[in-house]
C-alpha cells in the first residue's frame, strides 16, 4: 500500500478555512474573491490578507494549502490571472490549481518550484491529455472530472504517472467541467469566463402558493407541487418534459457520496480525496471533513473490514442538497 | 471571401447514410470544407479510421479539403487506442486532424491540427500555445460574443484561421451519461443504440412547454438552431476565415445554397434569413450568445 490518501477540504472564507483544518483535513483548497476563481459567488472567497492568514494558519498545523484559478482569462485583458499566479507563487502555497492552457505555460515557465494541480475544469479525463499537460508543464496532479468509473481510474492509473485527485462528496458536476455551456445557454453568464454556474442574479423562484416554479434566466427549470422541497435551479438538475415523460432528464438534485465505494476509490491509486463546496457554510465544512476523516481513518485501520457506518451517512445527508446521495459516475451503472 | 465548412455530423445516422451524405455534399454543394468522423460517442457505429480514409480517398477529386475530427469526451483506453489509430490515419494520408479533447491535440501534436470548438481557446495566449504544438485553425467556442471573437483576432494579428459556428443545433456539453438511453430506462452499458432512431436528437422541453434542448446521446445540444446569416458581414470584417454549418438529416443542401448565395451578395440578409426559416420549418432561431446574450434568444439587427 502506498502513501495514505489525502482529505482535501474547501474553505470559501477563513472561519471553513480554520474548521477544515481544526476538522482534520490534510490539505484546504481556496480562491480570490475575483474572476479568476470558478466559485465567485457573492460574500465569499479570499482576499490577499485572508490568504496569507489561511496559509500560515493552515501550516502552523501541517496542513498543505492550494489556491484556485481556475476560469480562462479572456482576450482583453488578461492581467489579473497572471498577477494572481505570481502572487500565488509570492504566499508560499503548496500547489496552484489551474485549468487553462495560456495560464499553465506562464506559471510553469515562471514559477517552476510552485506545483501546479490542473484544474477538473480543465477536464482532462485520459491518459494522452493528462500525460501532455505533464510534458509541457509538469503538473504533478490531475483533479479528474466527474465522468469516470471506478474501474477506468484504476486502468487510468497504469497509465500515467500523474498524480490523481477525485471528488468524494458535494454537489455532482455531471457534464465535462469546464467545457460546459448550459449555463450560458440559459443566462449569457460564461461559469468559464465569470466563474459561476447558475448565478443568483439569474435565478427566480416563483411561488404562487399552489406551485413553486424555479427559473435560470427566463428558462423554467422545475415547476414543484406545494409538498415538495424546490432545489437551486441548475439546467443539469432540472424538470423537464423529454420522451414523453416529465423527469429529472439529467440528474435528480443531491449530492455525490462515495463513502459506500471508499475502498475501492482508495485502491484504485487516487492521492486525494476532494470534498466539493467552497460556497458552502463552516459548518457543512466541519460535518464533512470530520466524516471523511473518520471514514478514510478507519479504512486504514482495517481496509478488508471497512463498512461506512450508519452514523456518518445520517449526518451527510442532513447537510446534503435535495437530502439524497448518489455514487454517480464511479459507478457504471449511473451511467 | 469566408469559406464554409460543414462541421461533424452530429448524429447517429449510421456507416451507409453518412458515406452517401459525405458524398453528397462533397459533389453537389458549395462547400468548402468538410469534417468527417464521430464526435459524440464511441459506442455508435460510426465510420473507422479505414473507412474514414477511403472515403476521404473517394472525396478527394472534390477539391474539397477533408478533415478527419475526433470525439469530444474520450474516457478510457479503447477510446485512447481509436484516436491514436486515427491520428495515425490522418498523418499519413495528409489530412489534418481537428482535436475536440485535450487527449486530441496531444495524439496529433506535431501534426496540423484544428482545435474545435470543444477546444477552451478564450484568449489569444493559449491560441500562441496550441500553435506551438500543430493548431493551424481555432474554431471559437461557441459561446464567445462577436466582440469577444473580434479582440481575439485582433491581438492575432492574421496569424492564424478562425472559424466560427454559424447555422445549426449548438453543442453544449458532453456527459459521461447517456440522456438518450436514460430516457428509455437504459444504462449506457446496454442502451439499445437509440440515437439511432433520432435523426437529429430528441427534443427536452420545460415544463411549460418550451422546446429548449436537443438529447443526442451523451452530448445535450440546443434546440434552436443557431444562426448567423444575418450577421455575415459582421463575420467577415472581424476576420472570421471559415463559417461551420452543422449537419441535418433535411435540406443540408439547400441550407448551403442560401449561405453561399448570402455570402457571394446574390441575396440580402433579410431573404437568406426568411429562405433558412422556411427550411427550418418557420422554428425559432438562436443566435444570443454572438450578441452577447443568453445563448437561447435570438436578437435581430
Amino acid at each position: 500500500m502506498g502513501q495514505k490518501v489525502e482529505v482535501l477540504a474547501p474553505a470559501g472564507n477563513l472561519p471553513s478555512l480554520r474548521a477544515a483544518v481544526d476538522h482534520g483535513a490534510d490539505a484546504v483548497y481556496f480562491g480570490f474573491r475575483n474572476a479568476t476563481n470558478a466559485r465567485n459567488f457573492e460574500g465569499l472567497n479570499f482576499s490577499l490578507n485572508d490568504a496569507k492568514a489561511g496559509i500560515a494558519y493552515a501550516h502552523s498545523h501541517g496542513v498543505r494549502a492550494n489556491v484556485v484559478l481556475n476560469t480562462f482569462p479572456q482576450a482583453d485583458d488578461p492581467s489579473l490571472w497572471f498577477q494572481t499566479v505570481d502572487e500565488t507563487a509570492a504566499l508560499g502555497a503548496d500547489a496552484i490549481i489551474i485549468a487553462n492552457l495560456s495560464l499553465l505555460d506562464y506559471c510553469h515557465a515562471k514559477h517552476p518550484q510552485l506545483p501546479i494541480h490542473l484544474s477538473v475544469q480543465a477536464s482532462a479525463s485520459n491518459a494522452p491529455a493528462i500525460n501532455f499537460y505533464q510534458r509541457h508543464f509538469d503538473i504533478a496532479r490531475v483533479i479528474l472530472p466527474r465522468v469516470l468509473t471506478v474501474a477506468e481510474i484504476r486502468a487510468l492509473k497504469e497509465r500515467t504517472t500523474v498524480d490523481l485527485e477525485v471528488f468524494a462528496f458535494g454537489g455532482l458536476c455531471v457534464m465535462a467541467e469546464g467545457r460546459c455551456y448550459l449555463s450560458s445557454f440559459a443566462t449569457g453568464v460564461s461559469p468559464n469566463i465569470e466563474g459561476v454556474c447558475s448565478p443568483a442574479r439569474a435565478v427566480r423562484f416563483e411561488n404562487t402558493g399552489e406551485r413553486l416554479r424555479t427559473r435560470l434566466g427566463d428558462i423554467l427549470i422545475a415547476d414543484y407541487g406545494a409538498h415538495e422541497e424546490a432545489a437551486y435551479p441548475t439546467i443539469c438538475k432540472g424538470r423537464f418534459q423529454a420522451n414523453d415523460q416529465v423527469y429529472h432528464v439529467m440528474e435528480e438534485p443531491g449530492s455525490l457520496n462515495i463513502l459506500e465505494m471508499l475502498p475501492e476509490v482508495i485502491e484504485s491509486g487516487v492521492v486525494s480525496l476532494k470534498i466539493e463546496g467552497r460556497q458552502r457554510t463552516k459548518s457543512y465544512v466541519a460535518t464533512v471533513t470530520r466524516v471523511l476523516r473518520q471514514a478514510v481513518d478507519s479504512y486504514y485501520a482495517d481496509p478488508p473490514g471497512f463498512r461506512p457506518k450508519g452514523k456518518w451517512l445520517k449526518e451527510l445527508n442532513a447537510i446534503s442538497e435535495g437530502t439524497t446521495h448518489t455514487l454517480g459516475t464511479y459507478e457504471e451503472r449511473w451511467q | 471571401m469566408m469559406r464554409i465548412s460543414l462541421g461533424p455530423c452530429q448524429f447517429d445516422w449510421g456507416k451507409s447514410a453518412l458515406k452517401d451524405f459525405y458524398r453528397r455534399m462533397a459533389f453537389e454543394t458549395a462547400v468548402d470544407i468538410l469534417y468527417v468522423g464521430e464526435v459524440v460517442c464511441s459506442k455508435r457505429q460510426s465510420l473507422t479510421p479505414e473507412e474514414m480514409v477511403s472515403l476521404a480517398e473517394e472525396l478527394r477529386s472534390s477539391g474539397k479539403e477533408i478533415v478527419f475530427s475526433t470525439l469530444g469526451l474520450v474516457m478510457n483506453a479503447s477510446e485512447e487506442e481509436g484516436l491514436y489509430r486515427l491520428a495515425r490515419a490522418a498523418s499519413q494520408g495528409g489530412w489534418w486532424l481537428e482535436a475536440n479533447d485535450i487527449g486530441g491535440i496531444a495524439v496529433g501534436e506535431g501534426t496540423p491540427m484544428v482545435a474545435g470548438p470543444h477546444i477552451t481557446t478564450y484568449n489569444p495566449e493559449t491560441i500562441h500555445f496550441l500553435m506551438r504544438v500543430g493548431v493551424k485553425r481555432v474554431v471559437f467556442p461557441v459561446e464567445l460574443s462577436a466582440d469577444a471573437m473580434a479582440r481575439m483576432i485582433q491581438r492575432l494579428q492574421g496569424e492564424i484561421t478562425l472559424e466560427a459556428f454559424a447555422y445549426g443545433k449548438l453543442p453544449l456539453t458532453f456527459s459521461a451519461r447517456c440522456y438518450t438511453a436514460r430516457a428509455f430506462r437504459y444504462s449506457k452499458a446496454n442502451c439499445q443504440y437509440k440515437c439511432g432512431d433520432f435523426a437529429d436528437g430528441m427534443v427536452m422541453r420545460t415544463q411549460d412547454g418550451t422546446s429548449f434542448l436537443t438529447i443526442n446521446g451523451t452530448q445535450t445540444m440546443s434546440h434552436r438552431h443557431y444562426n448567423l446569416i444575418e450577421a455575415t458581414e459582421r463575420l467577415q470584417e472581424i476576420g472570421i476565415g471559415v463559417l461551420r454549418l452543422s449537419p441535418q438529416s433535411q435540406g443540408m443542401a439547400a441550407i448551403v445554397e442560401v449561405w453561399r448565395d448570402r455570402l457571394h451578395g446574390r441575396i440580402d440578409a433579410k431573404e437568406a434569413l426568411s429562405r433558412l426559416s422556411e427550411l427550418n420549418g418557420g422554428e425559432p432561431f438562436c443566435n444570443g450568445y454572438f450578441h452577447g446574450r443568453p445563448g437561447h434568444d435570438y436578437w435581430s439587427a
